[in-house]
């Protein structure tokens, strides 16, 4: 952990996390710091403990022991929607659509302060919601454009195909108005020209509007091409931090990867196919 | 019997009806709009009709007790005093507000555990308040049961033509109920509960405060059955603890809502009035087919008929399309 993040000061750090899960300690005295505007990249095999920290931060599940402070407060202990309200917002590496509402209503949901749902306003301020309506809407739509799903707006979530349902998820992501933002394997079942442009578009609003992303991912090249500095994770801990290329030579993560771990022989594949993105990079 | 006595049987089965698509209504936003599975609507239903009729009933006469007139313990019956004689509109009020009351306290407690306390919290909360009226005897004279429960504005219509009046307050109470309802799941609140009914977790990564909104819709949903508790108990005018038979009292509004269409308020209005028709219907049937047990079987078959052939029930929930300002 020598590497400090370049860019701006720390906007969450997490200090000896632990969450153990009856017996399975999923994530074990996990120290970090993640710099303000930084995109990090969150690496590590199957099972290391990505995705449970990611719960942890956003406060989907309450930590077992440690601290996380985001923003220059204490979130831990907050549920999901507390973290939300403060600027931190995630999405989930199984995505998770309201199925039997339309896209776009999905994407109508996030966006804070609405006059409307509050059950009162909703009886005696029917024309003052149906203007905010019409805003929110737009913003939704917009979204939609951006993530090429304009055109299934008002199809049901639950029918969407897997790579769509990974799309909202992002998009969810767009209509709130984070400061920090978690993606859980945003790239998986997408497909490549689209993943360009997603890259694009993440790369713009943390350089035009100043959102910290932390990514997880097993696609090296996408984690090379957009994430700086890159954390890698093992057996619930941090055992390495650098830059993409720092982080690819290390002998530990390499030792992480290639041996180690249960479900190492599953991982194998990806290390190898990331080497290789990064000598044709 | 004759036209008018078909006519007047209508009228009847309209305000039963009418009732019940009130409670169908409530269950809607509970089960339909959120997704708490409330299974002890008999509870709100008897709150609600106790509340009202308790409050709107004169304080009793000793002499009218058949107990005391046929010499039965006057120390017994002496602590029959409860009847405030208050306004009708204040006895349906009453019985909302003591409705969703019990709603906060039960929804409180249960709402951000796992989802079968509230079920168990429900039925647990309708039995209870069925022993507190069946054993508490100075409050509505336990099994004996509550009557002189007023008409509203009795001395206005002559007793013929009473039901036409009473109708029409149905009807309204109906038309009130429905409007509220409509408007608050057609506006962003109800996408919240909608939200919340297919994905908690996802509702709270949206920013939503998950327990709040369901408290909110608990206790909407039990303030509305309240309303139907009250206006069933001015129609019966006699209330006794089996009068709230889960069978008649939860049951039956639950096969309203699947057979209607859950998560659409019209499909639980129109429900509510499909399956009284059914059930009235078949008392008419000849000799055998008249028992009620055949006849809860039936609104049993039925129901698992409407969710095999139509499972979102006959008018189901529609897609919200969106407007969209270019597409409008
Ligand atoms: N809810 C849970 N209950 C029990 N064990 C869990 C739970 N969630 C995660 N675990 C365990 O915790 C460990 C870490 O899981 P996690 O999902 O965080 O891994 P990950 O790094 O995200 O892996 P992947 O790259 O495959 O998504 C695993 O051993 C997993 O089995
Ligand atoms: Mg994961």
């Amino acid at each position: 952990m020598a590497n400090v993040p370049a860019s701006g000061e720390a906007i969450l750090q997490v200090r000896n996390l632990v969450k153990d899960f009856g017996g399975v300690r999923a994530v074990d005295h996990c120290s970090l710091e993640v710099g303000a505007g930084a995109i990090t990249g969150l690496i590590g095999p199957n099972g290391a403990g990505k995705t449970t920290l990611f719960n942890l931060v956003s406060g989907a599940l309450p930590p077992t022991a440690g601290r996380i402070v985001f923003d220059g407060r204490r979130i831990d202990g907050m549920g999901l929607h507390q973290t939300f309200g403060r600027g931190l917002v995630r999405t989930f590496q199984i995505p998770r659509e309201m199925k039997r509402m339309t896209v776009l209503e999905n994407l109508m949901l996030p966006p804070g302060g609405q006059l409307g749902e509050r059950l009162w306003a909703s009886w005696f301020l029917p024309w003052q919601i149906k203007r905010q309506e019409r805003r929110i809407e737009t913003a939704a739509l917009e979204v939609l454009e951006f993530v090429r799903l304009a055109h299934l707006a008002d199809e049901y979530a639950g029918n969407l195909s897997g790579g769509q349902k990974k799309l909202l998820e992002l998009a969810r992501t767009l209509m709130a108005e984070p400061k920090m933002v978690l993606l859980d394997e945003p790239a998986a079942g997408v497909n490549r020209t689209l993943l360009r442009d997603l890259s694009d578009s993440i790369l713009a609003a943390s350089v035009e509007r100043g959102i910290t992303f932390i990514i997880i991912e097993h696609d090296m090249q996408f984690v090379m091409r957009m994430c700086d500095p890159v954390i890698v994770m093992a057996n619930g801990a941090v055992i390495a931090e650098g830059t993409p290329a720092q982080v690819q030579q290390n002998p530990e993560v390499l030792e992480a990867y290639l041996g180690g771990t249960v479900q190492g022989g599953a991982v194998n594949g990806g290390a190898v196919q990331g080497g290789a993105a990064v000598g044709a990079a | 019997m004759d036209v008018i006595g078909i006519f007047n049987y209508g009228v009847g089965f309209v305000i039963m009806a009418g009732i019940y698509a009130i409670f169908a209504l409530g269950l809607n936003i509970h089960w339909g709009f959120t997704g708490l599975f409330n299974i002890g609507i008999a509870g709100f239903f008897a709150l609600g009709a106790y509340t009202a009729a308790l409050l709107t009933t004169q304080p009793p006469d000793p002499a009218q007790f058949e107990d005391f007139r046929f010499g039965g313990n006057w120390s017994e019956i002496g602590y029959l005093d409860l009847g405030f004689d208050l306004w009708f509109f204040l006895g349906i009020a009453a019985a909302a507000v003591v409705c969703g009351v019990i709603a906060l306290v039960i929804g409180y407690v249960t709402l951000r555990l796992r989802d079968d306390y509230l079920a168990i919290a429900t039925l647990g909360i309708a039995e209870t308040v069925r022993l507190f009226f069946l054993n508490e005897k100075w409050v509505a004279n336990g099994s004996k049961g509550l009557y002189r429960i007023p008409e509203f504005l009795g001395h206005v219509v002559s007793p013929e033509n009473y039901d036409y009046l009473y109708l029409a307050v149905v009807l309204a109470a109906l038309g009130v109920v429905f409007l509220a309802a409509q408007r608050a799941v057609q506006s962003p609140w109800g996408r919240v509960l909608r939200g919340i009914r297919e994905d908690e977790t996802a509702a709270a990564a949206s920013g939503k405060d998950v327990f709040r909104f369901k408290l909110q819709a608990f206790i909407l949903g039990a303030v509305i059955m309240g309303i139907g508790g009250a206006l069933f108990a001015h129609h019966i005018r006699f209330l006794s603890p089996l009068t709230f038979d889960p069978l008649l009292a939860t049951f039956v509004i639950w096969a309203m809502l699947m057979v209607g269409g859950s998560g659409n308020n019209r499909g639980a209005v129109l429900g509510a009035f499909v399956v009284w028709g059914i059930w009235t219907g078949t008392q008419f049937l000849p000799g055998f087919f008249a028992d009620p047990n055949l006849r809860f079987f039936m609104i049993g078959v039925l129901i698992v008929a409407a969710i095999l052939l139509r499972p979102g029930g006959i008018l189901g929930e529609t897609r919200r399309i969106a407007r969209g300002a270019d597409r409008e």
